[in-house]
């Protein structure tokens, strides 16, 4: 089998999975529905100090619902006790990151976009002429997050403490990732065009090459058992 | 300016009091690494005096733990 | 010998105190040392974990494991003395500007190093495990650099809070450089005893 049908099996079979029993998506809705009504009660009196906070409660839920996510990326290998099987797997290994990868950037995304939904229809956002530069925005993010959150979920996938662990190790080093994107979302949403936050663009572009080269050229160690 | 001497006092401190609790830790393990070691000296040279029964290379004790 | 290199390296990190602007900048003596120290520290475990994946060296690997525990230990008392130092000066314990943020997402991502090797039993994962995350830290820390002076500089009037910003004062630039010396010894000879330990320890448990 090739390195492409490879990746793409895992996805598929991933994306099925899911599809068949909606568990992560639908947990994942209902947080993001929970943070929704918590920003609500803490921040919603005041507009003008929620329109300062928005940008950050934002992406505060898209990480939330990101660890979330990531977190459970290994979970029916561990729970089925399919990890040998995917320590067995013949040839280069990286494939199934690439796989696992694409399946989390698609639930991530999706819930993303509904979280970004129900934020605009509660706070009375307008979007506007925002919006192609904030999907950028948010698809670099997303893609930096899950990158490395993807080959720390793998990491983590068989120790003590998982749950603790897995947030602990990869929230430190997603910051440029959470600074860029908060920072870029807020200008963007103040009504500046995207060329205005061009320098945050760049540092998640390179971000985002970073660690997917290196989780990339790594996964195949945090494999080998 | 004031003087906050107590404030360097507590900055050297707490750096020294730091420093050495490394110390003495690592002075510690040691000692048990040592008393560890002497106690089974005696028993690992026995047992690799005596021959082997049956000839092969004595396997050495496997380092690894088992595949979880 | 070391053990001799190392108590001379105490006393001279005792020694040199002279300083005409306020007695709370020598803080600074050991403040900036300590900061300085912890970057060698990591500069150290992102080498020796590169090593380890290439050559798969245990040797590499306690190597980087002693260096992390002192690094960790040398940031968060460079942290602290910081504090301390900012509480008399500035009026406050902690402020979010540039330096003082990129330093303390150092701190926890190499506490989290700690902490996965503290969580994983088997020796040979581990070593691998972490050198993988040491390499993840080591690219990571120029990002964490930009993204931080960039929130901070950037629309934002610039940080005011220098500590004590000297005009290379000779009086303190001396006993400064004597001390950056006698703690990167320090460094070296904490990481040679941890080293030798955990050889110790791997040897006996073999």
């Amino acid at each position: 089998m090739s390195y492409a049908r490879r990746a793409l099996a895992v996805a598929w079979k991933d994306l099925a999975v899911e599809r068949r029993s909606k568990e992560t998506l639908n947990a994942l809705v209902f947080f993001s529905l929970l943070l929704l009504f918590v920003f609500q009660f803490t921040l919603g009196g005041d507009r003008e100090r929620l329109a300062a906070v928005l940008p950050g409660v934002l992406w505060l839920g898209f990480v939330l619902s990101a660890l979330l996510a990531l977190g459970r990326t290994f979970l029916v290998e561990r729970e089925h006790d399919c990890w040998e099987g995917l320590l067995l797997a013949p040839g280069d290994k990286s494939a199934i990151y690439l796989g696992k990868l694409a399946g989390n950037l698609a639930l991530m995304l999706v819930v993303e976009a509904l979280v970004l939904g129900l934020f605009v229809v509660f706070f009375d956002i307008d979007l506007g002429r925002a919006l192609p530069g904030l999907l950028v925005v948010v698809a670099l993010g997303t893609l930096g997050l899950a990158s490395v959150g993807t080959l720390f979920a793998a990491m983590t996938a068989n120790v003590r403490a998982r749950e603790l662990l897995f947030p602990v190790l990869l929230l430190p080093v997603q910051v440029p990732i959470l600074l860029a994107t908060v920072k870029a979302t807020e200008a963007l949403l103040l009504g500046e065009p995207l060329g205005a936050v061009a320098h945050w663009v760049k540092l998640l572009v390179a971000a985002d090459t970073v660690y997917l080269v290196v989780s990339l050229l790594t996964f195949d160690v945090v494999l080998e058992g | 300016m004031p003087d906050n001497w107590g404030f360097v006092a507590a900055a050297y401190g707490l750096t020294a009091a730091v420093l050495l609790w490394y110390w003495r830790r690592l002075a510690k393990k040691e000692r048990e690494l040592e008393r560890v070691n002497a106690g089974s000296e005696t028993t690992v040279a026995e047992r690799s005096r005596e021959p082997s029964k049956t000839g092969h290379p004595r396997p050495e004790p496997s380092p690894r733990t088992p595949l979880q | 010998m070391v053990r001799v290199l190392g108590w001379l390296v105490m006393a001279f990190a005792v020694a040199p105190r002279e300083v005409t602007q306020g007695n709370v900048q020598r803080i600074m003596y050991v403040h900036v040392p300590l900061i300085l120290a912890s970057y060698l520290a990591f500069g150290v475990l992102a080498v020796a974990s590169l090593v380890y994946l290439v050559r798969r060296d245990p040797g590499a690997d306690r190597l980087a494991h002693a260096s992390g525990e002192v690094g960790v230990m040398f940031v968060g008392l460079g942290i602290a003395t910081g504090s301390i130092w900012g509480k008399p000066t500035w009026g406050t314990w902690w402020t979010w500007d540039a330096r003082l943020t990129s330093v303390a997402i150092l701190f926890v991502m190499y506490l989290g190093y700690l902490l996965l090797r503290g969580t994983i039993e088997d020796p040979e994962r581990a070593a691998r495990y972490c050198a993988v995350l040491g390499i993840v830290a080591a690219l990571d820390v120029p990002l964490v650099h930009f993204s931080v002076y960039w929130w901070r500089t950037l629309h934002q009037p610039p940080s005011l809070m220098k500590p004590g910003g000297f005009a290379g004062s000779s009086s303190i630039l001396w006993p400064l450089l004597v001390n950056l010396v006698a703690f990167a010894l320090l460094y070296a000879y904490l990481v040679a005893r941890r080293v030798r330990l955990l050889r110790a320890e791997a040897e006996a448990t073999a």
